[in-house]
């Protein structure tokens, strides 16, 4: 019932976001409107995709690394893979072959690295600690964002590359809706296939282990979905943070811990979530646009810390 | 028929060895308990038993663990570990149909029959009343039986538990080892009370530094003598009743 009314929620707010923007687009004549065709649709699709991998990769990570505060912005991710993307565009490195860009593909990477990086700086013989693993996800952030900061520097593409890594979906093509397509599909496919392991390993590592789940092989496996959404997101749409912190809290909040729920939940409200920042984004200052990334960063940061002083009780 | 061998034993952490080369058998369907000081081994062997400490010599029904895919094993013993972290938003029956994960088939909702064997989980350990409730919200006492739930839901041959009884005052550890001792199943787990070990377990296995010292029934193992040498603390025991009276 909640699913089928969530599910049509976000078509209606898909179909509004339509129409929402700089110029407002008439519903009776919205077919025959270059815009709708050419600015609005592709955007309003991506932010829903965007939307939905970054949060049900949020939901992915705090599983398997059975932290709360995991966030794919947080932990490194992103950054790294904003590293991989940039490098491909500045060195010309964009090209694809059947079809697949390369530039999600350096992301992925280049993400992967940081995100083992920052998992291994945490492990110990105990397990993965909390602390470590989030302040070395901050650390490792830094690292890539001042390395981001430098290619964009020496690249000389300073505005445009600026404008994308700071997360924006205003210039979205049908052309990004396709190229992450396969990485969305396949991602909430496997993440959804992996739920019921999701929910074992909230009783720990050692119990889990005696209930049927190898671990530490499906840790990794969901660690490289969630990396896996998450770069393809941001090669398309920059650095959009905390959606997946954001999202998977408040859905747990009225779906309990049932990772089946948690992440079909997950990815419809992130779409919404991503609608209605975007739909902000191109109207508060029109006509200039505010990148989703800041917005996000705006909203997002103070409910990190609201979960950090929760956490703490 | 045996439920559980265990054979030559020696296993431990890293180049630390804490059990060495121990050796025992215990029929299906006994109720045994393993006692000795901190330290002793316990709750190793039970970690080994379970496999989450790796380990060579342990035999289920007869056939080598190791021999077991993961999905099996989880279908033979169950385990519950001393002291399973509370889980904010997790219900009692959640917590509990969690227990239900190694007969499920990926992607497939409960079935009428996890249904009902959680629900004679929750009824077995007293917990059914309390299933809606918040798994983090409910008492130490009732979260640890909820905790024995979700491994009865297993539905394993072979129960293995951690000092079930520890941190529980002492009616809520009455009523655990008596509920474990009217399970069908076999059960080891390990006590720090010699004198409800004594009383509800079929069989007793005394350790004493990461080796059997001792086993089988409760009169003949928890001997002054041997309460002594293992813990170096003077005892009396009632030869009737067998009651253990400490002496420190």
């Amino acid at each position: 019932m909640r699913i089928l009314f969530s599910f049509l929620l976000l078509i209606i707010i898909i179909l509004l976001s339509f129409l929402i923007g700089p110029i407002w687009i008439r519903p009776d004549k919205i077919l025959a409107d270059p815009i709708f065709w050419q600015i609005r649709m592709p955007r309003v699709l991506l932010a829903a995709l965007v939307g939905m991998m970054l949060s049900v990769s949020g939901a992915v990570l705090q599983g398997a690394l059975k932290n709360p505060l995991a966030d794919p912005y947080i932990l490194g991710v992103s950054a790294g893979a904003a590293v991989g993307a940039a490098l491909a565009i500045s060195l010309k490195l964009a090209f694809s072959v059947f079809g697949i860009s390369s530039i999600p593909f350096m992301a992925f990477i280049f993400s992967i690295a940081m995100v083992f990086l920052v998992y291994w700086l945490a492990k110990n013989k105990e397990g993965i600690n909390p602390q470590i693993l989030i302040l070395s996800g901050v650390a490792v952030s830094a690292f890539a964002s001042a390395v981001l900061a430098l290619i964009i520097i020496i690249s000389g593409q300073i505005q445009s590359i600026y404008f994308w890594m700071l997360g924006s979906f205003s210039m979205a093509s049908m052309n990004d809706v396709f190229t992450l397509l396969p990485y969305y599909l396949a991602g909430l496919f496997f993440a959804y296939f992996y739920s019921k392991e999701l929910n074992v390993l909230m009783l720990g590592d050692d119990l889990a282990g005696t209930m049927g789940v190898d671990v530490l092989k499906t840790r990794m496996f969901l660690i490289v979905i969630a990396t896996l959404m998450t770069s393809a997101a941001v090669s398309v749409s920059g650095l959009i943070g905390f959606v997946g912190l954001i999202i998977p809290h408040f859905v747990r909040m009225f779906c309990g811990q049932n990772y089946r729920l948690i992440l079909i939940y997950s990815a419809l409200c992130g779409a919404l979530l991503m609608l209605v920042a975007d739909a902000l984004a191109r109207t508060v200052l029109s006509p200039m646009e505010i990148p989703i990334g800041i917005i996000m960063a705006l909203i997002g940061a103070p409910f990190f810390l609201y979960i950090l002083r929760r956490n703490k009780r | 028929m045996t439920s559980l061998s265990v054979k030559k034993l020696t296993c431990g952490y890293g180049d630390k060895v804490v059990l060495n080369n121990i050796s025992f058998e215990v029929e299906s369907g006994t109720f045994l308990g393993i006692v000795g000081p901190n330290g002793c081994g316990k709750t190793t062997l039970l970690k080994a038993i379970g496999g989450i400490i790796k380990s060579d010599g342990v035999e289920i029904s007869e056939k080598n663990r190791n021999l077991f895919s993961l999905a099996e094993i989880a279908r033979e013993i169950a385990y519950v570990p001393q002291l399973l972290e509370p889980i904010d938003g997790l219900k009692v029956k959640d917590l509990v149909m969690l227990g239900r994960s190694p007969h499920q088939k990926r992607l497939s909702v409960e079935s009428d029959e996890d249904n009902k064997i959680a629900d004679w989980a929750m009824e077995r350990l007293k917990v059914k009343g309390i299933k809606d409730m918040q798994s983090a919200s409910i008492s130490g006492g009732e979260f640890q039986r909820v905790s024995i739930a979700r491994a009865l839901a297993q539905q394993t041959n072979l129960l293995l538990l951690d000092e079930p009884t520890s941190h529980l005052d002492i009616r809520h550890q009455i009523g655990i080892i008596k509920i474990l001792a009217e399970l069908e199943i076999t059960v080891v787990a390990a006590f720090h009370d010699l004198n409800l070990a004594a009383r509800f377990c079929q069989k007793i296995l005394l350790m004493k530094k990461g080796e059997i010292k001792a086993i089988g029934k409760p009169e003949d193992i928890l001997t002054a003598e041997n309460i002594w040498d293992v813990y170096k603390i003077k005892a009396e025991v009632n030869k009737k009743s067998g009651h253990i009276k400490l002496l420190p």
